[in-house]
């Protein structure tokens, strides 16, 4: 029988350098290749040896499955699916004093997390977009223990975090089905919401520069579909209910919400979880003991920062300006005017690059009646506007404005009110988030220190820049004033610093308080944050305040080192806040529903 | 809508990106941007429940998917890999051409020409040095039945291989000869709705709502407020739903399930009548479990004497009772007997054959049924024996080759395998569509024995898998949803997955390279017939003929697809599914498939754990599944960002709260987990559902399995992944 070799073997010698090797001495031993084939006869090998490789390419990219296959169906008017969802959702819409809920039966929430992925997949969501979470809790004895896995969307809350605090109304609350929409045109994507809702419902998609969230999937509902979960929770454990919304609150004064979940009194969420285990005292979210850092949010670190100088730098000013004489201030204020004016413009536009959508960063006027976001905005819009005509006044005198005397006072004060009232506003909006750290006495004392503290840092380096531009009067005052300032610079430094290291008072408890978790975040994952801030501190705060405080009492200061060291003073400082800032952002503990082992 | 205005925008192009719109073909609402344009079914490539999933085609491409509201096995359901099907597809690390190791040890790419040359040259070469049974290969329960089927007589009949075998020797084996030995053949007698029709499920070594979560689906459409009964040291999720959990010490099941048969036989709880209609070797079993008395069983298994009385009273009144087991049973190396234990209990109670009952064994991969009937690795083709003469002429005649090339016996087990690596007996090995470096038992071992391979292929998707890395020569093959072929489910149920995407790069179906690799080897003619899966699928129905797994009565495709997917067996003439029922159930009649017609009753003393814990190493170690969107070494999983974003990330390890504090653990600390064999770093997850003394590692994560200890059970050769010893330790402490 005659053999002839496959084509592959024939042109054994064509293989590329590094196979060359292996391939070779096979060809020597052809007879005993042919006698393994067992007489069989790879007779047609040459002709399509070759075609067959490019056949089965060419098969490989041929899609035959729709004509094939194609499936039937009977367009009936509802889908098929419905037969398993339709006693899931209510048959008509709420009534008065009612909106729709999801409802959980936990004792049918097995953790497979099929909704998660169905929400994904229905809703057409990006790559890594999920609208829904499953976490677990978990408690109980060696002897029975007890876990719990909860499935969490939004919870399409009475009085919404997100939509309150959204600055330009990009949320509504259907006045019929109460369903907590997001408008994604509308949205300029300043993540306020986010951080207003206790729940961690809204997402933030880097790619579009807008949140996105759950909408309970109102257009299906709409039509008589389930939501995406609904459809597709293999043991029926989510449902559509309609709650009473007088029940929703009476459950939210009690606390029946959920063990381990945020404070239902915030937001009064309308999901009712329902089990008939009863759950231990123990019982605790898989990641209760897990900390982790937040999103340091720079481009509001920056702002907050340089406003509250800005505003400090002013109003120091303004107070500096009642002890010294006329000609003084006259030779001051031009000067400092502007010094705290470029920091306030700085401030402001960094807090334009916190905005997905920075071109439609005017609408955030139309949230004024209830956004702090909104209302921070416009006042430092105010104060920017008084400021840059307190500034201008100061340079070309106020007179050349048209404006007397007494309307400068006017307009110097507007400028500290518009500037505190800010101030005011930037608290409120953390405030307003009821997270333990960023609670109002506790942020209202930081942003006032940081005030203060930056306020007198702005001011000496306006005093010194004069001194360096040899005034005479300035430098007398210096010599005077100048050790005054250092110390009240002190002072404050020593007071914030001593504020700001309460927190670790917290690392004593036993229980993982959310303030707790914040010590262990700035004494663990952020130590080296937390080291160089206190570093700062003390060196812009307390070491150069009291070099300076030595030199100004030489009899003759080197004005080299006077600069020097005012340079590091004012940039420590500088650095000092914004990295207490970065704590104050990244060091947050934040509510969240039952989370996953992490 | 409410109108836009210059203020409010209601609609725009960030609106209408989610847009919903009614999809047609009875699916309800899609989004917008993926409005198929045609649709089609196919049966998901991960697990053995077998879920038929919608696909949504546009232009004759999947866009998006969900679950098959009309299948019986999954109505309308999928879990979150199913969902997430089509997205692993799209990975950035597909193998998309060949790609062979150079001179300097690096993979480059290669056309598919010197591929196959190479492939050829080099497992010739080393046939000629070291004997035709000097190269082995490795598959898998993950590829089509037909292409697995290939493979095994493509291996075996036309390149001489004597010794080939699959993954499910890690997963299925030990149900498999358990079955074989007490039914006569690997038949797993059950259909899903028997969850649904039973009054008492039995679960054992089964974590179902994570494992199986379709399955539990159908535990939980039971309407008749099942007893479920789960045994198993951990309290896991479906532990929680139990309505008896029995947390046995580790590995005593047998102790468990023997002391129960006593007391079943005490008190005469046994269904006599079946016992002697259709079963041997029930008095010398009788005689065997009377040492098990009830303190016995208590010392061994830790449970309360309550709670065994408690297990027996209820199978005694249920009155269908089902037993089901998973890798708890299989994975053990004593598992074969610990499976037939379960086999007596519903042998001689008489619950099989009847709705709501049988010895059930929840099969691991979407096709390891396949794998066990078609590979021709253990068995020959079609549940035949290669040792049965006349087995040998029946495949040979009907193959048309000569019925010499067909060998005499079976081929070695997997660790026989990688110990003929280490003994120098194989030299070269192809791995097909499964990934041992991750997945085998004593990690580094395996990692020794892959890297003395002479030379090592692996066909897989991707081109980073731990054993791809390892390879000499990569062939980059298709993955579901990129080719045709039928999978079989642990019900025996076959069903068609479909083409409905594009191979990326000249990646293609492992059907088609193993046509190529035949053709290349020179033996393409013998398998001229097998040129397409529809054909290879018809070679399979011959081949079935006469057989307990006969498919003979199964038209094409297109019948499995009408039908919602058809159960084996279905001999010629018989009611087709879509006549018949959908859902069917073997030994009905009570026959076996023993050549007498009767089951047998199998037992063996219970045996000590392999590795039993000590002052060095005081834990018990077990290993498992982590969660439902993870699939075994994630060479799939990990691809999608959804299912990432489902599952810890970082290898962790469970330990009470109880041994933490003495060992001074804090949660989430990361700790040393240490057998004799390996080190891992992982983070401690305090909870009390893992019992004093035993701690648990997922076994997703890479490096989980250079702790385990390779031994084997004796007669199913599957690996003992669920019990060795390891001692937890602070870092640096």
């Amino acid at each position: 029988m005659s053999v002839t070799l496959p084509e592959s073997d024939r042109r054994a010698e064509d293989v590329s350098p590094p196979c060359q090797g292996v391939v070779a001495p096979i060809l020597a031993d052809q007879s005993r290749f042919k006698a393994a084939l067992g007489g069989l006869t790879p007779s047609t090998r040459l002709e399509h040896g070759d075609s067959l490789l490019s056949r089965l390419l060419a098969d490989q990219q041929q899609l035959t499955a729709v004509e094939e296959f194609a499936r039937q169906h009977d367009g009936g008017d509802l889908p098929s699916q419905s037969r398993y969802y339709k006693s899931l959702i209510p048959a008509s819409p709420p009534g008065p004093g009612q909106q729709y809920a999801f409802e959980v039966d936990l004792d049918r929430c097995s953790g497979c997390k099929a909704c998660v992925t169905a929400c994904h997949s229905m809703n057409g969501l990006d790559q890594n977009e999920t609208w829904r979470d499953v976490g677990m809790l978990i408690g109980g004895t060696t002897e029975l223990p007890v876990l719990q896995h909860v499935t969490t969307a939004c919870h399409h809350c009475l009085e919404p975090g997100c939509m309150s605090a959204c600055p330009v109304d990009a949320y509504e609350k259907d006045p019929i089905t109460g369903i907590v929409k997001h408008l994604d045109d509308q949205c300029f994507g300043c993540q306020y919401c986010i951080l207003a809702c206790p729940y961690e419902v809204p997402k933030y998609h880097s790619g579009l520069g807008i949140v996105r969230k759950c909408d309970m999937c109102s257009d299906r509902l709409a039509h008589g579909e389930a939501p995406a979960c609904v459809q597709a929770c293999p043991h029926e454990a989510i449902a559509i209910r309609i709650v009473n919304l007088s029940q929703v609150i009476e459950d939210s004064e009690a606390n029946v919400f959920l063990p381990g979940a945020p404070d239902p009194q915030i937001t009064l969420p309308t999901t009712s979880y329902k089990s008939s285990k009863v759950f231990p005292r123990n019982l605790l979210p898989v990641d209760f003991h897990s900390v982790s850092a937040q999103h340091p949010h720079w481009p509001l670190v920056v702002m907050l920062v340089l406003t509250q100088f800005s505003v400090g730098a002013f109003l120091v000013g303004l107070g500096l300006e009642r002890l010294l004489s006329a000609e003084l201030v006259s030779a001051i204020r031009p000067l400092h005017s502007l010094n705290a004016l470029v920091f306030g413009l700085l401030a402001l536009g960094a807090s334009t690059l916190h905005l997905g959508r920075p071109q439609y960063a005017w609408r955030a006027v139309i949230g004024l009646r209830h956004s702090w976001l909104s209302r921070e905005i416009v006042v430092f819009g105010a104060f920017a506007g008084a400021a840059v005509v307190y500034a201008v006044g100061s340079w070309f005198g106020f007179e050349s404005l048209g404006l007397g005397p007494l309307l400068h006072e006017v307009v110097a004060w507007s400028v500290g009110a518009f500037g505190l009232l800010g101030v005011f506003c930037s608290v409120m909006i953390y405030a307003f988030t009821q997270r333990a750290f960023w609670s109002f006495p506790l942020t209202a004392t930081r942003f006032a220190l940081t005030t203060a503290l930056l306020g007198i840092a702005a001011t000496w380096v306006t005093l010194l820049a004069l001194a360096v531009i040899n005034n005479g009067p300035v430098t007398r005052l210096l010599v005077r004033r100048g050790d005054l300032i250092c110390q009240a610079l002190i002072i404050v430094t020593v007071t914030k610093l001593g504020f700001e290291a309460l927190v670790f008072r917290h690392l004593l408890k036993k229980q993982t308080t959310p303030l707790k978790r914040s010590a262990v975040l700035m004494t663990g994952p952020l130590v080296r944050w937390t080291q160089a801030r206190f570093a700062c501190g003390v060196l812009g705060g307390v070491l150069m305040p009291a070099v300076l405080r030595a030199l100004i009492g030489d009899v003759s200061p080197s004005a080299m080192s006077m600069l020097a060291t005012s340079a590091v003073l004012f940039i420590a400082c500088l650095a000092g806040e914004l990295l207490e800032r970065y704590l104050f952002f990244a060091a947050v503990a934040s509510p969240r529903m039952p989370g996953t082992i992490r | 809508m409410t109108e836009s205005s210059l203020l409010r925008k209601f609609d725009g192009p960030l609106t209408r990106d989610l847009l919903l719109s009614p999809g047609g073909f009875g699916l309800g609402h899609v989004p917008a941007k993926l409005q198929p344009t045609a649709v089609t079914t196919s049966v998901c490539g991960y697990c053995s429940t077998g879920c038929s999933l919608t696909v949504h085609l546009k232009d004759g491409e999947a866009v998006s998917l969900s679950p098959n509201t009309e299948y019986p096995v999954n109505l309308g359901m999928a879990c979150p890999k199913g969902w997430e099907a089509l997205t692993v597809l799209d990975a950035p690390d597909r193998a998309t051409t060949p790609l062979l190791r150079d001179a300097s040890g690096k993979l480059k790419p290669v056309d598919w020409d010197t591929a196959l040359k190479t492939f050829v040259a080099r497992m010739q070469g080393i046939q000629s040095r070291h004997g035709d049974d000097s190269i082995a290969f490795i598959s898998t329960g993950q590829m089509a039945t037909e292409e697995m089927a290939l493979l095994g007589a493509l291996a075996k009949f036309g390149m001489g291989m004597k010794h080939g075998d699959g993954n499910t020797r890690q997963c299925m084996a030990t149900a498999v000869v358990a079955y074989k030995q007490s039914f006569g053949f690997d038949a797993p007698p059950y259909t899903y709705a028997d969850f649904e029709e039973s009054d008492t499920i039995v679960l054992v070594g089964s974590n179902l709502c994570l494992a199986h979560p379709i399955m539990w689906e159908r535990v939980m459409r039971n309407k008749h407020k099942p007893e479920i009964i789960v045994i198993d040291p951990r309290r896991t999720e479906t532990a929680m739903a139990a309505t008896l959990h029995l947390p046995l010490a580790p590995k005593s099941d047998m102790d468990l399930f023997y002391g129960i048969a006593r007391i079943l036989i005490e008190r005469g709880w046994i269904n006599r009548e079946f016992i002697n209609a259709h079963t041997n070797g029930f008095d010398s079993f009788a005689e065997f479990v009377l040492p098990f008395t009830l303190d016995r069983v208590v010392a061994a298994t830790g449970l309360s004497a309550e709670s065994i009385e408690r297990f027996a009273t209820l199978i005694h009144e249920g009155k269908r009772v089902s037993f089901w087991w998973t890798m708890g049973v299989n994975q053990s190396y004593q598992g074969v007997r610990t499976a037939q234990a379960l086999i007596n209990l519903a042998l001689m109670t008489g619950h099989i054959g009847k709705p709501g009952t049988g010895a059930n064994s929840i099969t691991g991969q979407c096709n390891a049924m396949g794998s066990r009937l078609f590979s021709n690795t253990t068995g020959l083709l079609a549940g035949h024996e290669f040792a049965n003469a006349d087995h040998r002429a029946k495949v040979a005649g009907i193959l048309g080759i000569d019925e010499a090339r067909i060998p005499r016996e079976a081929s070695w087990a997997y660790h026989e395998i990688l110990e003929g690596v280490l003994k120098g007996k194989i030299r070269g090995l192809w791995i097909i569509c499964t990934n041992p470096a991750h997945s085998w038992i004593n990690q580094r071992l395996c990692h020794d024995i892959l890297d003395r391979v002479e030379f090592l292929v692996v066909q897989d998707m991707y081109h980073t898998t731990e054993t791809a890395q390892r390879a000499h020569l990569i062939l980059p093959a298709a993955g579901w949803g990129e080719k045709d072929g039928t999978f079989i489910n642990s019900e025996r149920r076959f069903g068609v997955f479909k083409k409905v995407r594009r191979a990326p790069g000249q990646a293609l179906s492992d059907f088609s390279i193993f046509r190529l690799i035949a053709d290349a080897w020179g033996c393409g003619k013998m398998f001229d017939r097998w040129d397409s899966p529809q054909s290879a699928f018809q070679i399979l129905k011959k081949l079935s003929a006469g057989q307990p797994c006969d498919i003979t009565g199964i038209e094409d495709y297109r019948m499995i697809e009408e039908s919602g997917g058809i159960q084996w067996p279905l001999a010629s003439g018989a009611r087709s599914g879509a006549s018949g029922e959908q859902e069917r159930r073997l030994f009905v009649d009570g026959r076996f498939y023993h050549p007498d017609g009767r089951a047998k009753f199998l037992f063996e003393a219970p045996r000590p754990m392999p590795e039993p814990t000590s002052a060095k190493y005081p834990f018990v170690l077990l290993t498992g599944r982590g969660s439902a969107s993870q699939w075994h070494t994630q060479t799939r999983t990990s691809k999608s960002e959804v299912l990432r974003k489902l599952y810890p990330q970082r290898l962790y390890v469970e330990i009470n709260p109880n041994d933490a504090r003495s060992l001074g653990i804090s949660p989430n600390e990361r700790v040393s987990v240490e057998s004799q064999r390996g080190r891992v770093t992982a983070q401690a997850f305090l909870t009390p559902s893992v019992p004093v003394g035993q701690v648990f590692v997922p076994m997703h994560e890479s490096n989980a399995n250079q702790l385990t200890d390779a031994v084997f059970d004796p007669y199913s050769k599957q690996p003992n992944y669920k019990s060795c010893a390891v001692r937890v330790t602070r870092i640096g402490a």
